[in-house]
């Protein structure tokens, strides 16, 4: 049986006008693989995860998520997006967040699930409260839980460390790993050089443009991107 | 890893999850905010209705207005049909008419839930809510209309309420198939702008060629029952079904972009700040300054006129799209001024705004020093200076779009004397235009704007500052065209039409004098105010928040 990728991108490109955000781009990613996305500010990562999750429309080219083009309902089902800026309901708590991005999933988890998770990202005590109160960090939190509360293939993660403290940045780390060990591919948008060490492939971007697809060390990630 | 139940009704559960937050966010309104919001809509809906019982009168019309209605009747009831088409293709072609939560497209349109099920409630809500208010609004049209006209109240009624019903239905369909289709915004504007313009050739009886008249008739039916407007009531309520099955094929990346900025964009029109919404509509229409200029200014190093270089760098990467507007303006303006050199006064009016309008995009710059106050803190030349040096590029686009208008004015009816006349109102009407312009980006917003200043004034005088800080940007623009008027009233006095024109630009230019000497000097002006408060400290320069 042929293996479906957990994400193949033929072409896939982003132009604004005259402003190429991400050029034609070919990417595989395989089902369990562990991808960091390294690159300057502008350099099209945030593009490229967000046209993989379906919320930029393609200018060019085709991406596939488990051999569904993206945007598709299977697509949906098998993506999970944690956005660097988290977007929440202003009138739902921490675990009304939960109970219905769950539902939108056909989960049926209980209470306990919620909870477990919450309490591994240092969450449980403010489980009840509005979000929308909520500092940076414990948005972004929020917006983690919210994310690895249903099921997926494929986690795109942007810029996951920033607002975190460091019990949430190693926290997070382990869910990862995690995920990872559960069989789902995981890209990381990153600007740290230090979490190439934990891939299994790092894919370099700079000015829209892949400079780099392949192991590299934090130095060699340093190199191609700047500091 | 959690694992999802493949048999899970998710559109049942997301049915089940919205019923959840509705009933959680209505039992969050209170009672007496309920109470206020409908008193506060009786209210408005009243004065609405004053006002447009005191437009349309109750004087019946004679024979020969009654046969002049019938004839042209549902050709203008067609344009104004045109209109709400464009409208809705325009909001559809960027990603309207449906605003969605931004938590809804990044939670509900990324999940595996049916897209169509998921937004056709909104739409629906959204769409029976504005059918709602145009039955309203077009029966009380009808009721008002039907003292002027012959036939049954009734019928007038029940067909003004029918029509605007109809217009919100194609309106909406319109917007809701153009959304789906991803119709590209210039296409969406082109094809509205070409029904506008057929109907409007229509309703002036020159070419019987739009489709839209059609829908007049429904308005029209008292006077006469028309198969073709039964046929416009089919294709709109087609239309909307049209719309409805293909919701779902909607652009999240446009749904998105559009819950980000409708919200702020809403708030900022509340609050009355003009310089915001042009903002945010640049970014809901995705314009955005070209990469590579029109005509490229070498960088010499520093310039003798840093400003006016910086200027034209600016002005010479607008996007072709803000260059369409500001051509579209021009030939507006023109063909409003010789509306109203024809005798039609009150077009001077449009004239005025349409330069105003264009003024706000010639003023960009100046703008931009504005949004970002901190930028002039940090230079060692007084604010008013810098903002003063801004003027003249934005007088030179400014004259470059007047003579554009001036050209279509002539071109309608070429004369020398005509082109004396215009050759003299050109340079008034782009001082208008800037002076307008100027006035209304340097100001503060009208709600919560002000500074201690404001405190000295009696609370009552609040309404009043509104209505002036509303009116008078746009007023000194039309003040731009009075050379015009002057002129007319000469050619028809056979006196020296040029001469007029030219007396009257004296005024217009020591108007724009007076506006200079303001941009020059409102810091010290605001400064010497605000120290005779006694209470207050010694006010910064900064009075505005917009940094980003």
């Amino acid at each position: 049986m042929k293996r479906k990728y957990a994400l193949s991108a033929s072409g896939a490109a982003k132009i604004y006008g005259d402003l190429v955000a991400l050029a034609p781009l070919d990417l595989a990613i395989k089902q369990g693989e562990r991808i960091a996305l390294v690159g300057h500010n502008g350099s099209g990562k945030s593009t490229f995860l967000r046209l993989a999750a379906g919320l930029l429309d393609l200018t060019e080219g085709t991406i596939k998520v488990i051999g569904e083009p993206v945007g598709t309902s299977p697509a949906r089902a098998a993506v999970s997006f944690l956005p660097d800026e988290p977007v929440l309901y202003d009138d739902l708590s921490v675990r009304e967040h939960m109970a219905y991005i769950a539902a939108l999933h056909g989960v049926e988890a209980s209470p306990e699930t919620f909870d477990t998770l919450l309490d591994r990202i240092g969450l449980l005590p403010r489980a009840d409260d509005l979000p929308a109160r909520f500092s940076r960090g414990l948005r972004q939190k929020t917006s983690i839980a919210v994310g690895l509360v249903r099921p997926f293939n494929l986690l795109l993660v942007d810029e996951p460390f920033v607002g975190l403290d460091v019990s949430g940045k190693e926290a997070l780390l382990e869910l990862l790993e995690e995920v990872h060990n559960d069989g789902a591919a995981v890209v990381v948008a990153t600007h740290d050089p230090s979490y190439v060490e934990r891939v299994d492939r790092c894919v370099a971007l700079r000015d829209g443009q892949m400079i780099h697809n392949g192991p590299a060390t934090p130095s060699e990630v340093v190199e191609l991107v700047g500091a | 890893m959690l694992t999802a139940d493949p048999d899970a009704d998710l559109e049942f559960s997301l049915a089940e999850m919205r019923r959840q937050r509705k009933r959680k966010r209505l039992a969050d309104v209170h009672i007496i905010d309920a109470l206020y919001r409908a008193d506060l809509t009786a209210l408005v809906g009243g004065g609405a209705i004053y006002a447009l019982a005191g437009a349309i009168g109750d004087t019946p019309l004679n024979a020969g207005q009654l046969d002049s209605v019938t004839a042209h009747g549902a050709g203008w009831l067609g344009l104004a049909m045109a209109f709400a088409v464009a409208i809705g293709l325009r909001s559809g072609s960027r990603g309207g008419p449906l605003v969605l939560e931004q938590a809804e497209v990044r939670h509900v349109l990324l999940a595996p839930v049916d897209r169509t099920t998921a937004v056709r409630g909104p739409a629906l809500r959204q769409v029976r809510f504005l059918v709602f208010v145009a039955i309203l609004v077009g029966a009380v049209v009808g009721i008002l209309t039907a003292r002027r006209l012959d036939g049954n109240a009734a019928a007038w009624t029940a067909c003004g309420a029918l029509y605007a019903a109809v217009a919100v239905t194609v309106s909406y369909g319109a917007a809701l198939c153009a959304a789906a289709w991803r119709l590209p915004s210039w296409i969406g504007t082109t094809i509205g702008a070409a029904l506008v313009a057929l109907a409007l050739v229509d309703g002036l009886d020159v070419v019987n060629l739009s489709p839209l008249t059609a829908w007049g008739e429904i308005g029209m039916w008292p006077e006469g029952f028309g198969l073709l407007g039964l046929a416009a009531l089919v294709v709109s309520v087609t239309v909307l079904l049209v719309g409805f099955v293909r919701v779902g094929d909607l652009s999240v990346e446009a749904a998105e972009r559009r819950s980000t900025l409708v919200g702020q964009l809403r708030f900022a029109a509340t609050l009355q700040d003009l310089r915001t919404v042009i903002v945010l509509r640049r970014q809901l229409a995705i314009e955005l300054p070209r990469l590579r200029p029109w005509l490229r200014l070498p960088v010499r190093g520093t310039g003798r006129l840093p400003v006016w270089t910086r200027d034209w760098r600016g002005i010479l990467r607008w996007p072709a799209a803000r260059v369409g507007r500001l051509a579209l303006l021009a030939v507006s303006a023109g063909l409003a001024l010789r509306g109203a050199w024809e005798g039609t006064t009150p077009l001077l009016g449009l004239a005025g705004v349409a330069l105003f309008i264009a003024g706000l995009d010639a003023v960009e710059p100046l703008a931009q020093e504005v949004d970002h106050p901190s930028r002039a803190e940090t230079i060692p030349v007084e604010r008013g200076v810098v903002h003063v040096r801004h003027l003249p590029a934005a007088v030179a686009v400014m004259v470059l779009v007047a003579i554009v208008g001036a050209a279509v004015a002539l071109a309608l009816e070429p004369s020398v004397g005509g082109l004396a006349v215009a050759a003299v109102c050109v340079v008034p009407a782009a001082l208008g235009g800037v002076a307008g312009a100027v006035t209304s980006v340097l100001s503060d917003p009208v709600l919560g704007g002000g500074g201690d200043a404001w405190a000295l004034v009696a609370p009552e005088a609040a309404g009043m500052r509104l209505v002036m800080r509303t009116a008078w940007p746009p007023a000194l623009a039309i003040g731009g065209t009075l050379p015009l008027l002057a002129a007319r009233s000469a050619a028809e006095h056979n006196t020296s039409a040029v001469g007029a024109a030219l007396t009257a630009s004296i005024l217009v230019v020591a108007v724009f004098a007076l506006v200079v000497g303001w941009v020059r000097w409102r810091d010290d002006l605001h400064a010497a105010i605000e120290r005779a408060l006694p209470s207050k400290p010694e006010p910064g320069a900064k009075d505005r928040t917009r940094e980003t």
